[in-house]
This record gives C-alpha cells, sequence and structure tokens, in this order.
C-alpha cells in the first residue's frame, strides 16, 4: 500500500513541475529552487512530517525534502544552543547531500569527458 | 516567495527581444503536447517515488537502520547515481524524454551540479570547476538556507 502512494505523491509532484513549465517561461532550474523553497515552507508549519508519515519514501525523493533536511537541522540546533543555533545548525542535516553532490559531481568530472 | 517570483520575471523578461519569435513558437507547439508530456513526468516520477520506496525498506530490513537514515541514504544514493549517468551521458537523453520525472527528484540536483562542472573543466581548475561548480545549483543552496533560517525560527518557536 506504501508503494502505491509514494508512487502517486512523487507522480504528483513531478506532474505539477511539468505543468508550470510548460504554461511559464521556467528552467529546471528555476523549479528546482522554487520546490525547495516551498519544501522550507511545508517544514516550518510542520505539514512535511505528516507527508512523510503518509507517503514514505514518495516525499522523501524530491528535492522538497532539502529544504525540509535545512529547516529541521535549523530548528532542532534552536532548542539547543538558542538563536546562534539557527546557523550553527542550517547545515547539519542537509550537510551530508551537499557534500556527496559536490564530491561525487568533482570525480565524475575529473573521469569522464563530454560527449557531443 | 513573492520577491522570487519578482525576480524571475524580470529574469524572463529580458530574455523576450521578439514578439514575433515567440509566435512563432506558439504555432510550432501544439497543445496536446502539454497533458502528454504531464503525463509522462508523472509516470516516470512516480516510478522513481516507487523505487525509492523500495530502497527503503531495503536498507531498514537488511542493514537494521533508522528509518530517518534510511530516507537520508536515499536521497544521497539518487545523488550519485545522477552524477554518474550524467557523466555517462546516458542521463540526457533519458531527459529529454522524461522530462521532470528526473528532475523533480534528487537526481535533477546532482545532473545540474556535473554537467556544468564538466562543461567548463577545459578553462582549468581553479577558473573551470572551482568557479562554475555551484553555477546553478548556488540558487538552490542560496535560497535553501535563507528561508531554511526564517522558518527554522518559525518551527521551534510554533
Amino acid at each position: 500500500m506504501k508503494l502505491i502512494s509514494a508512487f502517486i505523491f512523487c507522480g504528483f509532484v513531478c506532474g505539477i513541475s511539468q505543468y508550470i513549465i510548460e504554461k511559464t517561461k521556467f528552467t529546471p532550474g528555476h523549479m528546482n529552487t522554487l520546490l525547495v523553497v516551498i519544501g522550507c515552507f511545508l517544514s516550518g508549519f510542520k505539514i512535511y512530517d505528516k507527508l512523510i508519515l503518509k507517503f514514505g519514501a514518495g516525499a522523501t525523493c524530491p528535492i522538497m525534502n532539502f529544504g525540509h533536511l535545512l529547516v529541521t537541522g535549523a530548528s532542532k540546533m534552536y532548542d539547543k544552543y538558542g538563536f546562534i543555533g539557527l546557523f550553527k545548525g542550517i547545515l547539519e542535516n542537509a550537510g551530508g547531500g551537499i557534500s556527496i553532490a559536490i564530491v561525487s559531481s568533482f570525480i565524475i568530472a575529473l573521469i569522464f569527458k563530454i560527449k557531443h | 516567495m513573492l520577491f522570487l517570483y519578482k525576480t524571475l520575471k524580470k529574469e524572463n523578461n529580458n530574455n523576450m527581444n521578439n514578439i514575433e519569435y515567440d509566435e512563432i513558437i506558439k504555432e510550432n507547439i501544439g497543445k496536446d503536447n502539454i497533458f502528454k508530456n504531464v503525463f509522462i513526468a508523472f509516470f516516470t516520477g512516480g516510478l522513481m517515488g516507487l523505487f525509492a520506496q523500495l530502497l527503503t525498506d531495503f536498507f531498514v530490513n537488511y542493514y537494521k537502520i533508522n528509518i530517518n537514515d534510511a530516507y537520508f541514504y536515499t536521497f544521497c544514493f539518487f545523488i550519485i547515481v545522477g552524477s554518474i549517468l550524467t557523466g555517462a551521458g546516458v542521463f540526457d537523453k533519458v531527459l529529454s524524454i522524461c522530462k521532470c520525472g528526473l528532475i523533480v527528484p534528487s537526481t535533477g540536483f546532482a545532473n545540474t551540479m556535473t554537467s556544468s562542472a564538466m562543461d567548463n573543466k577545459s578553462e582549468g581548475f581553479v577558473k573551470g570547476i572551482g568557479a562554475n561548480i555551484f553555477k546553478l545549483t548556488g540558487s538552490i543552496i542560496l535560497y535553501g538556507v535563507v528561508f531554511g533560517i526564517i522558518f527554522g525560527f518559525i518551527r521551534s518557536i510554533i
């Protein structure tokens, strides 16, 4: 049952963003930025936690999850250290994703050459 | 969010110089293409979500790790797969068919990063790869951090 709900939610997000790209002049870069901001918004009001409970990996697979990771790290450290914790913890959870993306893309760029 | 939308609109207006060019584009692109593309994006995106769920279940059952860690491993697995496929040159061919089905999952994030690093490889390590690796994904990190601090504060005080 969780497989079907993951399929539906992830497909729904992809379908809507494809519709926005077709209708407006957004590039995929704009769309990704918008989705991260929407993820931050949903996570700020604790809606995203419910979505993850309901749809499982279908909700954590889109780039919206990146915003959720940023917000949860910041709010967790705010409870611990006060105001300065916001800046300490903003990259606590999401930093892993950024580092892996940087390292893997650097290694791949060294190994492969562009094919035309 | 309004602020972001306004800046995007400004960027786009600078590029639209020719009205005739737009009309030619409108004539050539049919209306029924949109729904076909949306359906394809829905289907392929759904398959990605289904695969992510299968992978998460595998991590949880086989390696006996926490469910939140398993979600993060799946997220990172998609990033690594996306950058490897981009390097091999397969990703762009699949992307032209699936469109948003591969951009919205975290493979799209890896694809933009890797392709901007590979394109400028010939200019050297510092000026080429180092300067251009964040060319497109930098906006994701910038707005993610700025809005993340704001909404992280809101999440804590609610």
